[in-house]
């Protein structure tokens, strides 16, 4: 039976004015879910999510993202731990009792019935007459604009249809959160860049909790207000986009956003809010005013390939932060040229503008100068 | 209806340009759809031969074994009979000796009608068990062993399960002595062997795996994740398996639905065993038609087995399709 | 998950008593062939031994019932040959669509549909009107085989759908001929699927008594030899043995089949390591690929 108060919440046009919900959100309390005695699949995880906020949870296949992203939808019960939504635990419901709905990574569209059918299908469950969720629907669908497919079996539909189709079905429901389980997975690359720009817009107009699981590190910089980045069942650091890419807190995070390069070595002097360390073939000054880095320390740091200025750019020879390369491979990929080089008995990887193309085209097994500012060089934790 | 800001400021996603996306990596695959199809008929000829060389010798196995022996029977039915068989004059007096048979009548009427209460009581029992194995046991080494468990029997002699029953079913049966001790009955029933009851259980036990396995596997093919978005959408235990499992179904209960129905038409031996000589069916008349040499009746007695089968199999497929409209 | 528990439960023991009622009747007739030389067809059990099983060895019907059994073996053996090849080929020839495709389907659905004792009585016009005697070998196999026939191909299709034909290019590619690719790369992925459809022909063919029924111009088979026991004379305990040795024989052939079968997918699964999935996908998935488990012969 639905839950009276459910419905009600639910009511009124899934079109209306983008409207806050209020509320204290989403809150995760010492989540943990154990698969059988020895896998532990998400790891005393706490975490905080407001109504409007649009999070990502990015992570390798296996760091229990999915897994995160079901027990709040209701798919899986924790082990240990607390789901609280708006002061309410959520523990205990089932999914059809919980005010979030879930887009299926390969849609799990009802392949018997219509496409109009599929997106009336939580109306109808939740007991709306048969006029009013048919108008609910076609709102839905005009709004992903479908609205002229609405009669065709979902088996007839191009993947980015289907996917329109899944969309609709979960707005239509106007849920409290909205869980997308790597939603543009199953889409071709073009698609899949325009419709991660449409859900970022469509969030941003209705206002929803949107929690999104991807392990595109692009993708999740594209569309979070704030990413959480998981690795083997634990939350290793929760940034807004920008700070996830340029100071990511440590190796794993830096590791898994890639073109970071990464260097080790031990903490030769801490002074002036500058932490010098030796790594060997290759000596980093960085600022780090907070850092209680100390001296004889192991270190570990990472540097931004779009850090890495390259040849004509490099400024002074012999200090730290300077090293001499070999460009490997030259790679081109339009906005920008990716050099893989060979420097201090390891490889490295620069950015620099596509425009330099000419440049580098060719030269292969060349030599070239590479440096980076003391501002660049991020202190990781280990 | 376009965009964030739409004419009437409606949320919404920016339709066209999405189309547009869609739209190139579409063409592109047609493109290749394309290319593909044009080198497909360079070379349709040869192929054509090597597709006839693998079926040929199938298709002429069955079309003499299966086709041609079907058509005899037809055949015969408007045949003479002679004292050591058949001749092929013409006639319609075995089909007027049928209508004027009300025995035969009562008992295909009686096939048929028994026919369908087996198909239902196979399908109320059997789609629990279907069930079970493809929803309820997750773990896919379970699934293929209980399923193999379950259909094992299918593999042995229905003649030796038929004979079987017999131990179970007489008056001191191991059923009898069963419900005696339980204090169910304080006198043996008689009703167990030899009767319709005993022939209905029997063909159970012996047919309703035909109603099971394409239960299983049309469950099996239900993408789990559409239970879960119903259940995301609303939709309690009950409601989930009457909007989503049951629908996805029907192929499957229909398709077994068909086969019990035909294979308890037909059936004939396991009536003899079973039910000795106090049931019978068409399958034994037409064996009863056969050992005096009628021919050309039992021909004719077959036909209309096979007509009442062609009308069982239509109201099944009727059945299905109704269900589809709700 | 809890929901689902009580109704998993409920349907598990309901399971158990499905197979009780699948086996429980075959069960009572192995226990009953075990009684001493007073035993009846029904309970109480009286005394034990083997008395009826040797009865069945070395009694007065053992002569028949040894010549029918071994007859009913070469005759299934064959059918199961036939079947395994002609399945084979018919599929072979459904990997591409062709002009009568559906036609042929039907026909071998047909196959399916038709029940045993018509076959068997239409055939037997058919030979009566050719003037030709029917016979084991000609008349009973053809029909035997028509009954193995749709199962077998069934099996094959479900094979071919799982097959990745790209990897006869590949042969093809590196060099290999038709025939050799053949050889070389398609028979040995598909050989399970082979080896089910002789089993089908083989366990039907073994059991089947309907159209076998009018066409075996008294050479009996052990199907006809259990129903003229069963229906023409006094049923003792004997015919309880048979069934029992006759079960086994089905029973063994399914067992040897499934153990064959295990054994190629486990060298095929060993050295594929499979990318490690979030484990909630993974307990989401399960149910997915299933149809293999009928075939049990994944071409993967």
């Amino acid at each position: 039976m639905p839950d009276e108060q459910t419905v009600t919440q639910r009511e009124g046009a899934p079109t209306a004015p983008s409207r806050t919900p209020s509320g204290t959100g989403l809150e995760l309390k010492s989540l943990t879910k154990r698969f059988g005695d020895e896998v532990v699949a998400v790891d005393d995880i706490n975490l905080h999510i407001a109504h409007g906020e649009y999070v990502v949870l990015l992570g390798p296949s296996g760091c229990g993202k999915t897994t995160t992203l079901r027990m709040i939808g209701g798919h899986e019960e924790p082990t240990s731990g607390d789901i609280v939504l708006d002061g309410q635990s959520l523990l205990g419901l089932t999914p059809d009792k919980r005010p979030t709905t879930t887009v299926f990574q390969h849609f799990a569209l009802f392949p018997h019935r219509s496409v109009r059918e599929n997106v009336e299908f939580g109306p109808k469950m939740h007991g709306i007459s048969k006029a009013e969720r048919r108008e609910k629907a076609m709102t839905a669908l005009d709004m992903v604009g479908l609205g002229a497919m609405s009669d065709r079996k979902p088996s007839a539909l191009s993947g980015g249809q289907q996917q329109r189709v899944a969309l609709a079905r979960v707005l239509v429901m106007e849920p409290k959160a909205l869980l997308l389980d790597e939603p543009l997975g199953d889409l071709d690359r073009l698609l899949r860049l325009r419709m991660r720009v449409e859900l970022r817009a469509l969030q941003r107009q209705l206002g929803l909790m949107f929690i999104h699981v991807t392990h595109d590190q692009e993708e999740a910089l594209s569309v979070g207000d704030r990413i959480v980045v998981m690795h083997e069942g634990r939350i290793e650091q929760v940034a807004d986009p920008f700070t996830i890419s340029n100071l990511p807190e440590n190796v794993r995070v830096a590791s898994f956003m890639g073109d970071n390069n990464i260097f080790e070595g031990t903490v030769t002097s801490h002074e002036g809010g500058r932490v010098s360390i030796d790594g060997g073939d290759a000596q980093l000054r960085a600022l780090a005013a907070e850092s209680d880095a100390r001296v004889g320390q192991q270190a570990v740091v990472s540097v931004r390939a779009a850090a890495v200025q390259v040849g004509e750019d490099a400024r002074d020879a012999n200090g730290p932060n300077q090293l001499l390369g070999q460009i490997e491979v030259v790679e081109y990929l339009g906005d920008l040229v990716k050099l893989h080089l060979a420097a201090a008995g390891r490889r490295l990887v620069a950015k620099v503008p596509g425009d330099r193309f000419p440049e580098f085209r060719g030269r292969e097994g060349s030599s070239v100068q590479l440096s980076w500012k003391e501002e660049d060089v991020r202190l990781l934790r280990a | 209806m376009s965009g964030s800001s739409g004419p009437e400021g409606r949320p919404g996603l920016h339709v066209e340009e999405i189309v547009e996306a869609e739209q190139v990596v579409g063409e592109r695959a047609q493109e290749e759809v394309a290319l593909g199809e044009k080198e497909r008929t360079g070379a349709r000829g040869r192929r054509a031969l090597t597709t006839a060389a693998w079926t040929a010798p199938g298709a002429v196995w069955l079309l003499f074994f299966l086709f041609a022996p079907v058509l005899m029977i037809v055949l015969v039915s408007f045949w003479t009979r002679t004292v050591s068989g058949f001749e092929a004059v013409w006639t319609l007096e075995n089909y007027e000796f049928l209508f004027d048979s009300n025995v035969y009548w009562d008992q295909l009427w009686n096939s048929f009608w028994h026919s369908l209460v087996i198909v239902a009581l196979a399908l109320v029992l059997g789609y629990p068990v279907a069930y079970f194995l493809a929803i309820s046991v997750t773990s896919l080494r379970y699934q293929i062993a209980l399923f193999i468990i379950a259909l094992a029997p299918f593999w042995t002699s229905y003649l030796i399960r038929a004979v079987a029953w017999i131990p179970m079913m007489g008056r001191r049966g191991a059923l009898n002595t069963a419900l005696q001790e339980v204090g169910l009955i304080g006198e043996p029933l008689d009703i167990l062997l030899f009767s319709d009851f005993a022939v209905t259980v029997a063909m159970l036990q012996l047919y309703i795996l035909f109603m099971v396995a394409p239960i299983f596997f049309m469950l099996a093919q239900i993408d789990r994740s559409s239970l879960e978005a119903a259940r995301d959408l609303g939709a309690n235990a009950f409601k989930t398996f009457r909007e989503v499992i049951l629908p996805q179904s029907m192929p499957g209960v229909v398709i077994g639905s068909i086969f019990v129905f035909i294979l308890t038409m037909g059936e004939f031996a396991t009536v003899r065993i079973i039910g000795g000589g106090t049931v019978s069916s068409v399958g034994t008349i037409v064996q009863t038609q056969v050992a005096s040499v009628q021919f050309p009746q039992a021909a004719a007695s077959a036909v209309f087995l096979v007509l009442a089968m062609v009308l069982g199999v239509f109201v099944l497929l009727r059945f299905s399709n109704l269900r589809e409209e709700l | 998950m809890r929901r689902g528990r009580w109704t998993k439960r409920i349907l598990a023991i309901y399971f158990v008593l499905f197979l009780l009622f699948l086996y429980g009747p075959m069960i009572v007739m192995a226990a009953l062939s075990f009684q001493g030389p007073q035993g009846a067809v029904t309970f109480p059990m009286r005394g034990l031994g083997f008395h009826w099983w040797d009865q069945l060895v070395n009694g007065p019907r053992s002569e028949t019932i040894r010549e029918t059994a071994i007859r009913s073996l070469e005759l299934s053996v064959v059918s199961g040959l036939v079947v395994a090849v002609l399945a084979f080929s018919l599929s072979m020839g459904y990997r591409r669509r062709f002009r009568l495709d559906g036609v042929l389907f039907y026909l071998i659905m047909l196959a399916l549909m038709t029940p045993g004792i018509l076959l068997s009585l239409g055939t037997s016009f058919l030979w009566r009107y050719m003037e030709t005697e029917t016979s084991l070998w000609q008349t009973a196999l053809g029909t035997n085989v028509v009954w193995g026939l749709p199962f077998a191909f069934l099996i094959m299709v479900a094979v071919w759908n799982r097959y990745d034909a790209t990897v006869e290019e590949a042969s093809r590619d590196l060099g290999a001929g038709g025939l050799r690719t053949f050889r070389e790369v398609t028979l040995p992925l598909v050989w399970t699927g082979v080896l089910g459809a002789f089993l089908f022909g083989f366990t039907l063919a073994w059991n089947e008594y309907d159209r076998t029924a009018l066409l075996a111009a008294g050479e009996n088979t052990l199907p006809l030899e259990i129903f003229a026991l069963t229906v023409g004379s006094v049923i003792r305990p004997d015919l309880y043995a048979l069934g029992t040795a006759t079960t086994a024989v089905s029973l063994i052939g399914v067992g040897l089949f499934l153990l064959v079968a295990a054994i190629v997918l486990r060298r095929r699964a060993r050295g594929v390591s499979e990318p490690r999935e979030e484990y909630g996908e993974l307990a989401g998935e399960n149910g997915g690929g299933l149809a293999a488990g009928a075939s049990a012969s994944r071409a993967r």
